[in-house]
């Protein structure tokens, strides 16, 4: 990633505030995200990471500041104008349609006829299981199923963009490192802006990475700096996160 | 595993529960008055499901809980019926729908060019608002000097005066094309100032594209032809479906009052509901007003009477048909059925709901569309996030629910008086077998509003045979629903509390 086409950012979210009802979320969020690679949101629970992608895609819209996508001003926009553009979304919860078989949670997501079908592969290459229960309702699927079909299902347009909150959430360790896996091969194809309390999987994939705390983004830069510098680590994502050496250290005891 | 069983056993128990209900009416009532019983409950059940379809769908994906669905179904019965006695009120009204929704329909062509403009936050404010005022000046204009009330009597006047042999006994003087001309190119004006002021002229967060405007004119242009065929036809029109086969007439009627009550809940649904969705409380008020508002009118331009619609030749011959051949090839008003004599429009109404039912399922399960609306039901802003217009959905949505509810209106025309509170017992009965069914589920009101009909039929039965007070019969189907609730609160098939 030397050349220099790959600097250019895909995603500019610039100052943004969003209310919800009368609550001020966002007091100012600046995220650059740039092209072919992988960004991730970090700050602690409740500091607005889910509700900056929420108003990237306009469902929370922002009241103010700007949205740059591809370099076209998408803020105040309509959710499904924005995501027509090529933006696929993943939501935190596995929220996939519970109601509807893996094929049509797959199906729905098609944005112009025989999308599914020219992606099918690609799919399934990542995600072998789904193959196994195309035809199963949503409900029938375990959480960590649902969890992919939900990233699945962002993958059947050709998107420019995809925002993953917390893939991990909730997975057993060993989907946890498949997920993992499915995200870097992703990466290859497209960018991504994710949402990852997951410390160590975060560092594991991100490039760079923007901090937000209570509504505001303090830190950005690359994620190979953040590892070592504790300072950072502590004040804003709180004790519970570990570094690096730490993490790793932790690993090797467990192996 | 264990939930399958689970299922399993659950509906083995409803299964000999009902078998067994059902067994014990048998039993007890005989065998002719049982049939004769079940039939009129699946009558009354047909007619439930026409008002609770619509009702559960659109609660089910909007949570809008529509107190107006009455009024609509009303309005289909007197839609149809307008068409099936006289059309000249409708034929006379046509040039200016038409003319107006040829003029709404250019915003999808000028917005992507308005909203480019680049003009001063002055103008930007003002421009809508001289649009809104324009419109309604030009709508004031196109009507001024018209005499609705009149044409709007011609039916009643047809329906007392014409005979079998002379239907066309009073066509009423429509005023001449000269002077009228005017009044729907005033229409389409308004139409498109209208469009004008909607599409935001110089509004940089609006989003349209530019592509395919070749494509978007066809609609406009296509309606502004059918207002110019509309003109020429509106005094002969009348005349050439009246002449027509009664049998015809009636399904022109249904189609008619199908298609109307599509038109008539998007505009509702776009005009009324969409700037309220996020107020739900609103909405219950503005349904309970366009509830009010819609009975009124209907006053004003029909009188408070209840008026009789003549039925179908198909359903109007004296005398009894002995199987369905017959009675297709006879017309009979009666039909044998297991040795009950049955009337052969209620049995068409049975098959209308039916229609309706088999309509919905293959809507529901085999379209994309119908995928949409059933994960909308689960997650609507996720559906908006895949890149669909969520909003579009929804304003099908409520059309489709008003277009049904307007079928039953007229379904039920010929053998119930028409009259402006013929729609409020039904929606009543809607709420209950929505609420039974469980809310936003189809299926649920299906079998909610046979288990309704029912209830209600045998509760009317027992209060005849047992000299019991009829208001039991009538409470029977809230007893129906106080026991569904206690025994499972989401209604039978509900997912939605």
């Amino acid at each position: 990633m030397n050349n220099p086409a790959s600097q250019e950012n895909i995603l500019v979210v610039d100052n943004i505030h969003t209310f919800i009802g009368q609550f001020h979320i966002l007091e100012g969020v600046s995220v650059k995200v740039p092209k072919g690679s992988i960004t991730v949101l970090l700050g602690r629970n409740g500091a607005g990471k889910t509700t900056t992608l929420k108003s990237i895609l306009g469902l929370t819209p922002p009241r103010e500041g700007k949205v740059l996508f591809d370099g076209i001003e998408i803020q105040g926009k309509r959710a499904f104008n924005i995501a027509s553009l090529g933006i696929g979304y993943v939501p935190e919860h596995r929220a996939i349609f519970r109601s509807l078989s893996v094929m049509e949670n797959l199906k729905i997501a098609e944005r112009k006829k025989g999308d599914f079908n020219r992606n099918a592969d690609f799919i399934f290459d990542l995600f072998p299981d789904l193959e196994r229960l195309y035809k199963l309702p949503g409900n029938h699927l375990s959480g960590g199923q649902q969890q992919m079909l939900a990233v699945a299902r962002a993958l059947v347009p050709d998107n420019k963009l995809l925002l993953i909150d917390e893939p991990s959430e909730g997975l057993a360790p060993i989907l946890i490192q498949q997920m993992m896996e499915a995200i870097r091969s992703l990466s290859e194809k497209t960018t991504i802006l994710m949402v990852e309390q997951n410390f160590l999987m975060a560092s594991q994939l991100a490039k760079r990475f923007t901090i937000i705390d209570d509504g505001k983004s303090v830190e950005e830069g690359l994620m190979t700096d953040l590892v070592n510098n504790e300072a950072i680590i502590h004040q804003y994502l709180g004790a519970s996160i570990k570094t690096r050496k730490e993490l790793e250290q932790q690993h090797e005891n467990k192996a | 595993m264990k939930t399958k069983r689970k299922k399993i056993i659950t509906i083995a128990i409803w299964a000999v529960l009902s078998i067994a209900i059902v067994a014990g009416l048998y039993l007890y009532a005989g065998k002719e008055p049982f049939i004769r019983t079940t039939l009129s409950g699946l009558t009354l059940g047909s007619l439930f499901f026409m008002v609770a379809a619509g009702l559960t769908l659109i609660f089910g994906l909007m949570d809008v809980l529509n107190f107006a669905h009455g009024a609509m179904f009303m309005l289909g019965a007197y839609m149809g019926w307008q068409l099936y006695t006289n059309p000249t009120f409708i034929f006379a009204l046509m040039p200016f729908i038409l003319a107006f929704s040829a003029g709404i329909m250019m915003t999808s062509v000028i917005k992507p060019y308005l909203i480019r403009l680049k003009l001063p936050d002055k103008w930007v404010k003002i421009l809508p608002r001289i649009g809104y005022a324009l419109a309604l000046i030009a709508a004031v204009l196109s009507f001024a000097g018209l005499d609705i009330l009149e044409l709007a009597d011609t039916a009643m006047v047809a329906a007392s005066v014409a005979t079998a042999n002379n239907p066309l006994a009073e066509i009423s003087p429509q005023q001449p094309l000269a002077a009228f001309w005017y009044r729907p190119v005033l229409m389409l004006l308004s139409g498109l100032f209208l469009a004008f002021a909607s599409s935001k002229p110089g509004v940089k967060t609006e989003f349209a594209l530019k592509e395919n405007i070749l494509q978007k004119l066809l609609v406009p242009i296509l309606l502004f032809i059918l207002t110019i065929f509309a003109i020429i036809v509106r005094e002969s029109a009348p005349e050439a479906i009246l002449l027509m086969n009664g049998n015809w007439r009636f399904l022109i009627s249904m189609v008619v009052a199908l298609a109307f009550g599509f038109l008539f809940g998007a505009v509702i649904e776009i005009a009324f509901i969409r700037p309220l969705y996020e107020r739900s409380f609103f909405i219950v008020l503005m349904t309970l007003g366009l509830s009010f508002v819609i009975r009124e009118l209907v006053q004003l331009l029909w009188d408070p009477l209840a008026y009789q619609m003549v039925r179908p030749p198909l359903f109007a011959q004296p005398g009894k048909a002995a199987n369905l051949l017959e009675w297709l090839r006879n017309g009979n008003a009666t039909i044998d059925i297991y040795g009950v004599t049955f009337p052969t429009y209620r049995l068409f109404v049975i098959f209308l709901g039916l229609i309706m039912f088999i309509f919905i399922t293959l809507l529901m399960t085999k379209t994309r569309l119908g995928m949409i609306i059933r994960a909308g039901v689960q997650d609507p802003q996720m559906v908006e996030a895949l890149g669909i217009n969520v909003k579009r959905v929804f304003t099908f949505v409520f059309a489709l629910g008003v277009a049904m509810a307007a079928l039953g209106g007229i379904g039920a025309g010929p053998f119930l008086p028409i009259q402006p509170l013929m729609g409020d017992q039904y929606q009543m009965q809607g709420f209950i077998t929505v609420v039974i069914g469980g809310m936003g589920s189809y299926v649920g009101a299906f079998v909610g509003a046979i288990i309704l009909g029912m209830g209600r039929a045998f509760g009317d039965y027992f209060a005849l045979k047992l000299s019991l007070s009829p208001a039991i019969a009538e409470a029977s189907t809230v007893i129906i629903m106080v026991i569904v609730l206690l025994i499972r609160p989401k209604g039978l098939f509900g997912k939605k509390e």
